[in-house]
């Protein structure tokens, strides 16, 4: 069982994984765009500060200092909120961080070069602007990029964990403040490009990441006092995607359900809509996320509320497939 | 000042014929696909100076110090000048811009010579900056040095990239402004003016000197500013023309931006710059 009995709040949890992860290798840099509180950066800023960067309210030159950084022998971390951190220095990431490593490069292992992108999708109350709802996209596009979605604040550090010793650009979505642990640190073990079954079951199949992992688990709950059966696989890794471990879940069951906080367009569910057509005669797919349209500002269960992504929607949606 | 001695010893007269000599390359490159033949023979004297004195080797067949290249478009000058230190091989240059070749015209990270993907421009002077941050802090001595051109200083990076050099005191950072007044599409005054450029980079925190860009001696005097240099980044702006040290390349193209195959008389200039090799190096003699 990979989920913990008991669900706890972690009300800061990139600011103990930055600085655990800094007082354990002096090699890394966390790189701030004015906005280190925001991303909840602060231990580092105060008591690493020669581990901490900031580059003043410069989404580019965040990006394309850090690629720099790297290139002198450190790790950088780019943190910011997601929609600066890539809508608005999309080509600094892709790039200046994104061409260094990997297949149709110059070399096999070059410079790690991360990034993490706070607040994304309707993580964000501000509308429009400060909503990131098309990064996975953006960023799987990217050859050779590692994209990774996690779902709580165990599945993050992991994550990070993981990127340090992955050579070339890996964009992480950030979670900040009450972030609950889902995942049983005793029992998850994060791989890239590895999805965890927290659900087991047959009829409906349902595949969640990132913020939206902790949606699907409360529709979960709610379809599992229904007598609903279904299963959910958590997908962290966007990119590079395991395609066997999706097209088996998704063929073993005669109905799928994609759920991602992030337009439908371009994210969870065009990749799976993709790894199963390419295999043909496939299950249909049914994508449950933001809308290609402006999303309402707000808090996140009003947001969440409006656009049917409440735990009570997601259920009845859910429920009206299976039957 | 006029400085008659360099950072290694190596004499003017001996970077100006290297200078010379990167020129013959860079129009050898060029003339089978056409290249950016220009810019490359208008910078053959900052490279001399750059890669035949003031960067350190470092013991192992490459070099101490760091050069980021930020306009891909001048790949011809560090080609021109690693095909004369020996590191490329002028057949293979020669491939440049011909189909299935591996000699990019505007190379990708990690190719000898390019430490960045350097086609997106204006991307140079904040990653040579975060370089200069990175290598300051772990105690090194090594020097930075980047190259962009005035056209890139349309782009708002650059200026990311000198606030951040210039609040850090990056003094290990020295940017060598291309200042040739030459864009895409026309002149860089008509287009989108970017003077005074020096002044521009002393209001971000910068040293500043503005050289005549194809004067070795010029260009020995400020790399020898920049490392006296000890609290602040060096900017040195270095005016060119495109076709400076080649008749027949001004009166083919008053604004060469990309030299066509067939647009140049390519014997002639080839001959007027091996008259030149020859004048030098009977200089040298006397």
């Amino acid at each position: 069982m990979l989920l913990t009995g008991e669900r706890t709040f972690d009300p800061a949890p990139f600011d103990a994984i930055s600085y655990d992860l800094c007082a354990r290798r002096s090699d890394v840099v966390i790189l701030s765009a004015d906005l280190s509180k925001y991303c909840q950066v602060v231990r580092v800023k105060n008591e690493l500060p020669e581990q901490h960067l900031d580059v003043g309210m410069a989404e580019q030159n965040l990006l394309s200092v850090a690629a720099g950084v790297a290139k002198g022998g450190y790790i950088p971390i780019a943190t910011c909120f997601a929609c600066y951190i890539t809508r608005r220095a999309y080509d600094q990431m892709m790039i200046c961080m994104g061409t260094g490593s990997g297949p149709g490069t110059n070399r096999t292992h070059g410079p790690t070069n991360i990034a993490v992108g706070f607040t994304p999708g309707i993580a964000n109350p501000a509308r429009i602007h400060h909503q990131a709802a098309e990064d996975l996209g953006m960023v799987r596009a990217i050859p050779n990029a590692a994209v990774i979605d996690p779902m709580d604040s165990t599945d993050f550090r992991a994550a990070l964990d993981a990127a340090v010793e992955r050579p070339g650009l890996t964009y992480i979505r950030g979670h900040r403040g009450n972030t609950p642990r889902l995942l049983d640190p005793a029992q998850f073990t994060f791989e890239l490009g590895k999805t965890y079954r927290l659900r087991e079951g047959s009829g409906i199949g349902i595949i969640a990441t990132g913020h939206a992992s902790q949606w699907a688990l409360e529709a979960s709950d709610l379809l599992q006092d229904r007598g609903v059966d279904h299963s959910l696989l958590h997908v962290p890794t966007i990119k590079p995607v395991n395609e066997i471990e999706i097209a088996d879940f998704s063929f073993a069951h005669h109905r799928v359900v994609t759920i991602e906080n992030h337009q439908i367009v371009t994210g969870l569910g065009s990749l799976v809509a993709e790894i199963v057509s390419d295999v043909g005669g496939g299950p249909r797919i049914t994508r449950m996320g933001l809308p290609n349209r402006w999303a309402p500002g707000g808090t996140l269960p009003y947001i969440r509320a409006q656009l049917g992504l409440d735990a009570q929607t997601l259920a009845m949606r859910i429920e009206g497939l299976a039957r | 000042m006029n400085r008659k001695r360099s950072r290694s010893g190596v004499s003017i007269l001996e970077l100006e014929i290297v200078a010379a000599k990167i020129r013959r390359n860079v129009l050898e490159i060029c003339r089978g696909q056409g290249g950016y033949a220009a810019q490359g023979v208008a910078l053959a004297d900052i490279a001399a100076t750059l890669y035949f004195d003031e960067m350190r080797p470092d013991g192992k067949g490459w070099f101490f110090d760091r050069f980021i290249l930020s306009n891909g478009h001048d790949a011809i000058m560090t080609y021109g000048a690693l095909a004369e230190s020996g590191h490329y091989e002028m057949e293979d240059l020669k491939t440049i811009n011909a189909d299935g070749s591996w000699v990019d015209q505007s190379p990708i990270e990690g190719q000898p010579g390019f430490e960045i993907t350097a086609g997106s421009l204006g991307q140079g002077p904040s990653q040579a900056a975060g370089l200069a941050w990175a290598l300051r802090r772990q105690g090194s001595n090594a020097r930075v040095h980047c190259l962009f051109s005035d056209g890139e200083l349309q782009e708002g990076n650059v200026w990311e990239g000198a606030m951040f050099a210039g609040h850090q005191r990056l003094s290990n950072l020295c940017y060598i402004v291309d200042n040739n007044d030459m864009q895409a599409s026309g002149h860089t005054r008509k287009i989108m003016s970017v003077e005074p450029v020096d002044e521009k980079f002393e209001a971000f925190g910068f040293k500043t000197r503005r050289i005549q860009g194809t004067s070795v001696a010029d260009l020995l005097d400020a790399f020898e500013d920049a490392r006296a240099t000890t609290d602040k980044p060096f900017a040195m702006i270095c005016d060119t023309k495109p076709w400076d040290g080649i008749d027949c390349l001004q009166k083919a193209q008053p604004l060469a931006h990309f030299t066509a195959k067939d647009a140049v008389k390519w014997d002639e200039g080839i001959a007027e710059i091996d008259a030149e090799i020859e004048r030098l190096e009977a200089e040298r003699t006397q």
